[in-house]
């Protein structure tokens, strides 16, 4: 190997045999640091993700309590329906547990939303089944067998509906 | 190329997953689920709905909503006879004997139904990452063949999608578990979906995998266990109230909810609860459905599902000719695996091996998809498994406890500095003695090394600045340095090996620390409240140095007095913690009391009392009094 000294800068001639390997070495070096970087980039991306998913966390912690909820809230729409409009005590004391859990609803954004009469929208609406109706026009909710909710402007629960049938 | 992902696309559900900084992550979609329903609704409107939107509307619209397009991809028409019997929705013969569904008038290829489904995936996912997804890789089950393995890409074409390979579901779940990396394996893939049961027997070596034989049962799974529950429970019904649950639409519905519910109950619990209030009314009033349900009744109710398991199992093993005993890995696939009969009957048929599961089972095939998906995106060179650190480490600071530098499983390589000081006045060397263990006390964990600082300018106690680092690099390799900030002195010393303990020895150590943590806690308070007690004792005599004649005389004996106390405490090691902590009380407001009976250096001493140098409430500050003890 032989070297010269040209402005206090030495030039190295290398044999040919290491440039191949300086060669691998810089090739390797350019696919770590490449990996390096996509790790990097991964990360950010996935503290961005993050940030979102943890302000999503505490709804979906609610929510899932919240559903449950719904299902108790659900037995007091059929037990009311069931009692109808009785002036007993019972009856009112029911019926005012029930206007109870859907202010706790509110408080929490879930309102309940009306599904008879509106046109059919699986987005809002799961149909259970299909029925000839008189009253509504074919492709319109005819009758709702469990409320839906939405939880702010998302649908938390859909509604289990029963559509007027085509003739 | 951006990210690439995993799909698998399933008969009755689909999950997508991608590689994020070398880990496996499923993706939710636009619904917030980690599943979507493998269904497309063709509406009169003209909509094509997909997933759980398509399933609302089925009902309404079962002629024109496309589910399980899985069993008919790339089969002839005259194969698909006997499925064609199960599906609401019309198929037909195209040209050639292909299989077309009528929807609405117009011919479908199931790769194009497909394709739809897949492209709300990409949709989705594209979504989620924030980033256009053009690349993926589509699993199929082990037995299609080239015709369906050639549809199914043709979907991913159809969808807009660059299919970087068509892998079988068994070995992407052989893939999800790392199992190519660990030389040559014979591995049992036991998948049980939702409706569909699939074996299959494979080989691997130099990470290269080869399938030896598949069986199963294309039409079991976990609905037919839900049905078996919603029929025993309504003639439980049907006994004792002369009411069908069945017949009306929706106590079945909610009678098929429960019933779902409670078999993934009893997978947790030995008995569950089924209720439904006003379930159904009659003439005599409203009817309730209240009934327990215990494991060992759901078992004795699906016990002959079980066995059918059995049949498939035996094949393949005896088409692949092995015995069960030759067996290296079983893995189970699909939500119903989580069934305690199901598993119970997997390790006896493969001669009591446990089963890999600790992978989600509904999403280990789209994890194992995203890991491939990462290798031929180039970004994967062999998956990286990054190492944890066991154990706590640490140094043993003033009082014998042990501050912990880097928690235990912290992912390596790591790296984390903190700044200490000198105990008492003039000291101009540190010992740092550094601990692996989980211990609140320096004694009671494992002694790393020794070594000493000197050369510290002599100064007055928690004056200097020792900065500690812990650096373990990929390999488990610790290095700990002391560096004087001052004068720039260093000194470290190299640990070798500390990742590497048997696991028994840190399960003991852990366990042990979990014992011990009412006592620890204990004596970690002693010494908090003891270093506490000196701290403020020593400020409060230089204070009184400092103020000379200043001090009023009554509050000069008050202090004296609760000095000479706590100089006492601490010299015998006392355990009052109460008494300490009110004698420090007591003596920070005879402190402020000075400071603000001084006019002349009011503030500062007043910041100086309750600075981070001597504030007693020790626990997290920046600068933590060390133990570092001098030269005898």
């Amino acid at each position: 190997m032989s070297s010269s000294d040209i402005n206090g800068k030495t030039i190295v001639d290398v044999p040919p045999i290491q440039q191949s390997e300086i060669d691998l070495v810089r090739e390797q070096l350019r696919s770590e640091h490449d990996m390096y970087l996509r790790s990097l980039a991964d990360f950010d991306n996935y503290r961005r993700r993050m940030e979102r998913d943890v302000a999503g966390a505490v709804d979906r912690g609610k929510r899932s309590l919240i559903l449950g909820f719904l299902e108790v809230v659900d037995s007091f729409d059929r037990a009311l329906l069931q009692v109808g409009n009785a002036a007993t005590p019972l009856v009112e004391g029911l019926a005012a547990v029930h206007r109870k859990t859907l202010a706790l609803l509110e408080a929490q954004g879930v309102t309940p939303y009306h599904s008879v009469g509106e046109t059919f929208n699986p987005a809002l609406h799961e149909a259970v089944a299909s029925v000839p109706s008189t009253q509504h026009p074919p492709g319109v909710v005819a009758d709702e067998l469990r409320r839906g909710y939405k939880i702010g402007d998302t649908v938390l629960r859909p509604a289990h509906v029963r559509v007027s049938q085509q003739p | 190329m951006g990210k690439a992902i995993g799909i698998d696309l399933g008969t009755t559900n689909s999950v997508v997953a991608v590689m994020e900084g070398g880990k496996p992550t499923v993706i939710i979609n636009s619904e917030g689920n980690r599943l979507t329903p493998s269904v497309v609704g063709f509406t009169a409107a003209g909509e094509r709905l997909v997933g759980q939107l398509a399933k609302r509307q089925a009902v309404l619209n079962p002629e024109n909503t496309i589910s399980s397009a899985k069993r008919f991809i790339g089969r002839r028409f005259s194969e698909v006879q006997a499925e064609i019997k199960n599906v609401p929705y019309q198929v037909v013969a195209g040209t050639d004997d292909a299989v077309r569904f009528l929807v609405m008038g117009k011919q479908y290829p199931p790769e194009e139904v497909s394709a739809i489904v897949l492209r709300r995936l990409v949709e989705d996912a594209a979504k989620y990452l924030g980033e256009k997804i053009t690349d993926a890789v589509i699993t199929v089950p082990a037995y299609f063949n080239d015709a369906q393995r050639q549809a199914t890409q043709d979907a991913g074409k159809i969808a807009g999608l660059n299919v970087l390979r068509i892998i079988n579901e068994p070995t992407a779940a052989a893939l999800a578990y790392g199992l190519d990396k660990k030389g040559n394996e014979t591995i049992l893939v036991f998948d049980l979906g939702g409706g569909t049961f699939d074996v299959s027997v494979l080989d691997v070596g130099d990470g290269i995998f080869e399938v030896h034989s598949t069986a199963g049962d294309t039409h079991l799974g976990g609905d037919d266990f839900d049905k078996r529950l919603v029929d025993w429970i309504a003639e439980e019904f049907l006994r004792d109230h002369a009411i069908d649950l069945r017949k009306d639409r929706q106590s079945l519905q909610r009678l098929s909810e429960a019933a779902e519910k409670a078999k993934i109950e009893l997978s947790g619990a030995l008995e569950t609860n089924i209720n439904l209030p006003f379930v159904t009314a009659n003439t005599s009033g409203p009817k309730h459905l209240e009934m327990k349900l215990s494991r060992a009744k759901f078992d004795q109710l699906t016990s002959d599902l079980v066995e059918r398991c059995k049949g498939p199992v035996e094949r393949a093993l005896a088409d692949a000719k092995i015995q069960a005993s030759q067996l290296d890995e079983v893995i189970l696939v699909g939500g119903s695996t989580r069934i305690p009969a199901v598993q119970t009957l997997v390790r006896r048929l493969t001669g009591g091996k446990e089963p890999n599961q600790s992978v989600n089972p509904d999403e280990v095939v789209a994890i194992g998809a995203a890991i491939q998906a990462g290798v031929l995106a180039g970004e994967v060179k062999g998956v990286v498994l990054l190492d944890v650190t066991p154990l706590s480490l640490g140094l043993e600071t003033l009082g014998g406890v042990m501050t912990k530098l880097i928690e235990r499983n912290t992912t390596i390589p790591a790296r984390k500095a903190e700044t200490f000081s000198t105990a008492e006045d003039n000291q101009t060397a540190v010992d740092v003695h550094a601990l692996q263990g989980e211990r609140e006390l320096a004694r009671d964990n494992r002694t790393l090394g020794h070594f000493r600082l000197e050369g510290i300018k002599a100064a007055r106690r928690g004056a200097a600045q020792v900065e500690v680092t812990f650096d373990i690099d990929a390999n488990g390799v610790l290095t700990v340095t002391a560096k004087d900030k001052e004068t720039g002195k260093e000194q470290k010393i190299t640990v070798a090996g500390s990742t590497q303990l048997p696991k028994e020895e840190i399960e003991r150590m852990v366990k042990d620390a979990q014992a011990h943590v009412e006592d620890d806690k204990r004596r970690r308070d002693e010494v908090s409240a003891r270093n506490g007690a000196d701290a403020i004792a020593y400020e409060v005599e230089k204070q009184i140095r400092d103020l000379g004649d200043k001090v009023p005389a009554n509050e000069k004996a008050r202090a004296e007095q609760l000095i000479t106390q706590i100089r006492e405490l601490v010299k015998n090691e006392s355990t009052d913690v109460p008494r300490m902590r009110e004698s420090t009380s007591d003596l920070q407001q005879l402190a402020h009391a000075l400071a603000a009976a001084d006019p002349r250096k009011g503030s500062a001493s007043a910041a100086h009392a309750g600075g981070p140098n001597s504030a007693p409430q020790a626990a997290a500050e920046e600068v933590i009094d060390a133990e570092f003890k001098q030269t005898k």
